[in-house]
């Protein structure tokens, strides 16, 4: 009897087994769908980076650029606190 | 004349000094399993493509950081692909948009080449059932019939011994005939 149920619940287990592997399939990937996911993924190169580090030229004008605009916002800024600040004890 | 072996130790430590090349091959080597694998726990193709670009995006930026120990480099990037997964899933619950048991089975986009692939009836309510089970439960199946993984490799992956992997399949597949009673799905097609 309990060899009987063993087998039943055995054959159930096999049952689903084929069906999971009959379901479970491996999705087959284009080549495009490679490619296109390949051009959504970027990669710099770290020589890349590494030269644009080198380029003295580039991080001249990039580090003067940044201190002209901080210069500027500095400026307005107290322009601003000099003319409202004065209004204020007018 | 002799094959050029793919020796993964090698292109690993390459692809974390940057070469762009050395990532390329782990990508040609990996993209199909990955894409597999999220495509199974998300049911969908578009959501796969991006989740899988996300993958290697992660992978790239952060290869880095990868340090080999004994656990191989595809387990790495289940696991950057699993937690992926989870905020997709979680991101979805919270908006509530569709709920999980409607997700689509097969591919709503036109224009994929993958949309050809199609489920029966009964194979659709298999793969719901699937979706329904705890994610550890997932992935194990996933890499059993997808991958043709052995208990032993799944172990690697998953982080357990091979009595483990084998314990918890056995309790996966009793799960699966316990709901598939419940809802009298007939998997015999009739």
């Amino acid at each position: 009897m309990t060899k009987r149920r063993n087998k039943v619940f055995e054959d159930q287990l096999d049952v689903i087994e084929a069906h999971l592997a009959g379901t479970l399939k491996r999705v087959p990937l284009s080549n495009d769908v490679i490619q296109r996911l390949h051009e959504r993924i970027h990669f710099p190169y770290r020589e890349e980076i590494a030269s644009r580090l080198r380029d003295w030229n580039r991080m001249f004008l990039v580090f003067g650029g940044v201190m002209s605009v901080l210069l500027l916002v500095i400026t307005i800024a107290r322009a601003l606190f000099h003319l409202v600040g004065r209004r204020q004890l007018g | 004349m002799p094959e050029i072996e793919f020796n993964e130790e090698d292109v690993l430590i390459r692809a974390s000094k940057g070469d762009r090349d050395a990532f390329g091959q782990l990508y040609g080597r990996y993209i199909d399993r990955i894409f597999n694998y999220v495509y199974y726990r998300t049911g969908n193709l578009h959501d796969a493509e991006d989740l899988t670009a996300r993958v290697f995006q992660r992978a790239m930026n952060h290869i880095h950081n990868y340090t080999d120990r004994g656990v191989p480099f595809s387990a790495w990037l289940y696991r950057i692909a699993h937690n992926l997964v989870a905020n997709w899933h979680r991101d979805r619950s919270r908006r509530q948009e569709i709920p999980l048991n409607d997700v689509p089975v097969l591919p709503s986009r036109g224009d994929h080449p993958e949309r050809n692939l199609v489920h029966s009836q009964e194979q659709e309510s298999l793969l719901r059932l699937i979706r329904r089970l705890p994610p550890e439960r997932q992935n194990l199946l996933i890499l059993k019939f997808v991958e043709n993984m052995s208990n032993a490799e799944i172990g690697q992956i998953m982080g357990r011994s091979e009595g483990a992997v084998k314990s918890l399949y056995h309790r996966t597949l009793l799960a699966l005939r316990d709901q598939i009673g419940d809802q009298n799905i007939n998997l015999d097609g009739e």
